[in-house]
């Protein structure tokens, strides 16, 4: 097996970077929402949609369980976590492929932890492979960036 | 680390370098981290708060879980009560849609002061028609006493926007009673009383005790699974990593392991990158 990104896997590092920014995106703009949520559960409480009535509020989570209410918080706190998942193995099918150090595949993963650290690695890991896919798409270039 | 060893040996050879041993090590105290981690989220999702809930079905009297003018405490929730109860005249509501054991019908619901003149609102019974409810709402208002009950105490529910412009009324809202009772009230509490006992002419109304199963919460059972995944994970990526140095000495047996090549370097030298 090669060591660096190998020219056969240029359209699955196309389709994992396209994949790896929409989970970025996701993943950034959930963290921001969990940030929010998490200060309102230990303030006014969770947040709830009530179906019965068609209206949302804060409360505390007990009550919006007595009142048939839907726990939007919780909600968002495991939609979250999943999102992460797939992040990081976005994450890491990108470090298999392009083969980037592996100091650069914990910081990314940082990203879906860290709040608006994702949205700098959505934009930074495109440019981070094509830096080190440039030889692939243009052999007359090789090296010339090393 | 300053032995040559020829890749070539297999897997087990780079692995049982001091290096690739020692990161096997913390990748295990990693793993055992997240294992712990999984493991507190596993506890936390057995819902303690139902265990230690307080007693619901013994009497308690009113004043010493909730306090007028003020929301309902969650431990108040589904608590049977005992209070004395004089009933104001004039104020008694039918709500309609009410559903009982599975039958559609009505609720009366009694406005009633404490003893200190603070008010409740009371789910009197159930009625199957409107006639039944209207008769013992009128009963009520006519004098009928409620003197000491005892019930059950629930949050109450919000008011129904569609149900007001349609002249109807079908939720048990205090801060709506409020404004259909004919005098202000001195204080009013936050939840309502269902009665054990419902009045002459009336159904009791069900009102089960709240579940004092073992709940799970989905949310710490997610996330106990999530670390299961990533203790996996960790494991996982030392090996990987591991793989990665004999492969990369198998390609280029001169380089020093442990010193990653740039791929930018000389792409010609490691064979598969020519399409």
């Amino acid at each position: 097996m090669a060591i660096g990104p190998r020219a056969e896997d240029l359209p699955r590092i196309r389709l994992v970077l396209v994949l790896y920014r929409i989970s970025a995106a996701f993943t950034g703009v959930f963290l921001i929402l969990l940030l929010a949520f998490w200060i309102t559960r230990y303030t006014v409480g969770d947040f709830a949609f009530f179906p019965t009535t068609g209206t949302f509020g804060f409360y505390d989570k007990e009550l919006i369980e007595a009142g048939g209410g839907i726990n939007l918080t919780v909600i968002l706190l495991i939609v979250h976590g999943w999102l992460y998942v797939a992040y990081l193995l976005l994450d890491f099918a990108l470090w298999r492929l392009v083969r980037f150090p592996f100091s650069y595949f914990l910081l990314v993963a940082l990203g879906g932890v860290v709040p608006f650290l994702s949205f700098w690695y959505e934009y930074g890991v495109p440019h981070e492979v094509h830096r080190r896919t440039a030889h692939l798409t243009n052999p007359s270039t090789a090296g010339a960036d090393a | 680390m300053t032995t040559p060893a020829r890749a070539d040996g297999g897997f087990w050879a780079v692995a049982r370098r001091p290096k690739w041993i020692a990161a096997l090590v913390a990748v295990l105290a990693v793993a055992a981290l997240f294992s712990l981690l999984a493991n507190w989220q596993l506890e936390r999702s057995i819902d303690s708060s139902a265990a230690e809930r307080p007693d619901t079905e013994t009497a308690v009297p009113l004043r010493t879980i909730a306090v007028p003018q003020t929301p309902m405490a969650a431990d108040a929730f589904g608590r049977t009560v005992e209070v004395d109860l004089a009933v104001v005249p004039g104020d008694a509501v039918v709500l309609r849609d009410r559903v009982n054991h599975g039958d559609p019908g009505w609720w009366v619901v009694v406005h009633a002061v404490d003893a200190d003149g603070a008010s409740l609102a009371v789910a009197a019974g159930w009625a199957a028609t409107e006639a039944e409810a209207l008769t013992a709402a009128a009963a009520v208002d006519a004098g009928e006493e409620l003197g000491v009950v005892t019930g059950r105490y629930l949050p109450t529910e919000s008011p129904q926007q569609s149900d007001f412009e349609a002249g109807e009324r079908s939720a048990i809202a205090v801060a709506e009673l409020i404004n259909l009772w004919s005098a202000p009230p001195d204080g009013v509490y936050g939840g309502y009383l269902i009665l054990a006992q419902p009045l002459a002419g009336l159904e009791a109304i069900d009102a089960p005790a709240p579940s004092r199963a073992v709940e799970f919460s989905l949310l710490n059972l997610f996330y106990a699974l999530e670390w299961i995944l990533f203790a996996g994970f960790a494991v996982f990526l030392w090996w990987r990593l591991v793989e990665d140095e004999r492969e990369q000495e198998l390609a280029a047996p001169d380089a020093e392991h442990g010193d990653r090549i740039e791929p930018t370097g000389d792409p010609g030298g490691a064979p598969g990158t020519e399409p």
